[in-house]
């Protein structure tokens, strides 16, 4: 890295500039990604003396590993990544920072068009399919540790089906997803957009579930990088929320600037998807595939004034106690302590100020699930074991990448 | 191994260096007396290092010094037999890594080179960053000169103004600066 001569002297100068004026930031072809995005290209970062150049990456392990061994500064990434690779799950353990939230909602889960042939259209009808045939389906998802996994496995076993046990797993890169659902290799996926909108406009498959219908308002990506950049760099951590943040506020102002964040996303450089499957659930208006449209009250939000982007200690802690729940953590982490050193809460709490967004003074948020349970962050260890299905240690844990 | 590239400008045919180099171990993909386009030389031998001996360097050696560094910047070590501080200035401000005054010992090649490679790296860095700094300060004065242009055109104000040349950008996949380049080159046209 090419930073040796500015950061003491920036330090000797009592200045807040940024440390390096140039850094690299990975990101994965999904229309979450699309406030990095913005703040990179248009000229948010600018202002700090930043540059931020965006780094696209073929799967959520290479950017793991790229993350961790800091070839990447930072990295739009999966909440799930983060607390594996802090918790040692699938790789070594490293030290990681959360930075803020990038956005909340906007997954989902989708069922090939041969279940949909088979009636195949309703968690009733998946749950009786997968108890009563002898041919166990096999679902997709993004890294073994990640959000898309314990959002699939959240709601499957929500329905009744155990996740581990009815059904097979796999790991899928997003932007693959459309394609394996197409070769027949996978009977559904759990995925970030545009991938589930593409299956439904190519007629390949069918939303069944969105992930706002498992925890509305749910935490999603964020902007992680290792703690190591964080304690070495704070300016320029702080440099590159602010610009994230504000590019956040950007692309929320209007319907016209969701407008052309979409058409920028499309570009072969970025999200490389054809702009009609990004913009309509960029914008909230959802088709299932099965005829059903509607418009969505927790669609995809990358700002909401700040309440998308706060890095609550409860969000963090969520994934933690779903780790534990299925088996890939044996005992029971120091859920709080552990999300007190990942979740840069006042580093993004002076970022925040610095550009007048109101930060909560509760760094914990109360949400009730898709089961009806609510989490509060008060009582993690009890949580994770408070579910009728899991494989809380007693059982073999899940296999890990491949 | 690395890949030396040798320039002899002596008066000797065959000069110290490539004894001295062979003694050491190294490899000599290439040599030749001083020619009048380096840049040209480096890029078809791909040279690791660029070893220069001279028994005065003369000032179209030190153009050349300056050509390579600009155009192909490479690691360059100078071996002279010049004594004034002055012309040892002279090379190090033109790119040279390190200058060495009399006597090639063999065995004293490999430290030498060692710390020409170590100096050569850190040079780069440093005029990686200065140049990023530099290209973002310029990007970052066009972009103000646009807005204000277009501020004049719309009538409108800052923040306006830098939402309709973000939008345009997007909506064409292009970068802000590309957006204000071509607002800058509208308005030239217009007079």
């Amino acid at each position: 890295m090419t930073d040796s001569l500015n950061s003491p002297l920036a330090w000797i100068n009592g200045s807040d500039a940024p440390e390096l004026n140039s850094i690299d930031v990975g990101f994965m072809a999904l229309t979450d990604s699309a406030s990095l995005i913005v703040a990179a290209t248009q000229g948010f970062a600018q202002p700090y003396g930043l540059n931020i150049n965006l780094r696209r990456q073929p799967s959520w392990s290479a950017l793991r590993d790229k993350l961790v061994n800091q070839e990447l500064h930072a990295a739009h990434s999966l909440y799930g990544l983060i607390y594996a690779a802090q918790l040692g799950i699938g790789g070594p353990a490293t030290d990681m920072a959360v930075l803020m939230g990038l956005n909340q909602n906007g997954q989902s889960i989708n069922l090939s068009s041969a279940l949909k042939n088979e009636s195949v259209v309703t968690p009733e009808a998946l749950e009786l399919r997968t108890h009563q045939s002898e041919t166990k389906l096999t679902f997709a998802q993004t890294l073994p540790t990640g959000n898309h996994a314990m959002w699939l496995y959240y709601w499957l076993a929500s329905q009744g089906i155990h996740p581990l046990q009815d059904v097979d797993s796999v790991v899928v890169p997003p932007a693959q997803m459309v394609d394996h659902l197409q070769a027949q290799r996978i009977d559904g996926f759990c995925v970030g957009e545009p991938w589930g909108a593409r299956a439904v406009s190519q007629n390949l498959g069918f939303t069944l579930a969105t992930s706002q219908t498992i925890w509305p308002d749910h935490p999603e990506k964020v902007l992680g990088c290792s703690r190591e950049f964080v304690q070495q760099y704070p300016n320029t951590a702080r440099a590159l929320v602010m610009a994230v943040l504000d590019a956040s506020r950007f692309i929320e102002q209007s319907l016209d600037n969701r407008r052309s964040t979409a058409q920028m996303l499309s570009g072969a450089d970025y999200v490389n998807a054809p702009v009609e499957d990004i913009e309509a659930r960029l914008l909230g208006e959802y088709s299932d595939g099965l005829g059903n449209h509607w418009q969505d009250h927790h669609a995809l939000s990358f700002h909401r004034k700040g309440q998308v982007n706060m890095p609550y200690l409860s969000d963090g802690m969520w994934f933690m106690t779903q780790f534990r729940r299925w088996g890939l953590l044996r005992e029971d982490p120091d859920y709080l302590a552990v999300a007190r050193q990942v979740q840069q809460l006042a580093l993004y709490r002076q970022a925040a100020e610095a550009l007048d967004i109101s930060v909560p003074s509760d760094a914990m948020r109360s949400s009730q699930l898709i089961d009806g349970k609510v989490w509060d962050g008060s009582d993690p260890a009890g949580y994770a074991r408070s579910f009728t299905l899991h494989a809380l240690a007693d059982c073999a844990p899940v296999a890990a990448d491949h | 191994m690395l890949r030396i590239l040798l320039i002899n400008d002596t008066a000797k045919k065959v000069g110290r260096l490539k004894s001295a180099l062979t003694e050491a171990g190294f490899e000599v993909i290439d040599e030749s007396g001083l020619v009048i386009d380096l840049p040209k030389r480096v890029e078809a031998v791909r040279p690791d290092v660029i070893l220069i001996d001279t028994e005065s360097p003369s000032r179209d050696v030190m153009e050349q010094v300056v050509l390579v560094t600009r155009d192909q910047p490479r690691p360059i070590v100078m071996f002279t037999d010049e004594h004034d501080p002055g012309v040892m200035r002279q090379a190090i401000k033109s790119g040279v890594s390190a200058y060495i005054v009399e006597g090639i010992y063999a065995q004293r090649l490999q430290p030498i080179l060692d710390v020409a490679m170590a100096r050569f790296e850190s040079d780069q860095d440093l005029r990686a960053q200065l140049h990023a700094r530099d290209q973002q300060l310029a990007e970052r004065k066009r972009i103000e000169t646009a807005k204000g242009l277009l501020m004049k055109m719309k009538s409108c104000n800052e923040e306006e103004a830098y939402t309709l040349m973000r939008r345009q950008a997007m909506s064409r996949q292009q970068k802000l600066i590309q957006v204000a380049e071509q607002i800058i080159a509208m308005s030239e046209l217009l007079g």
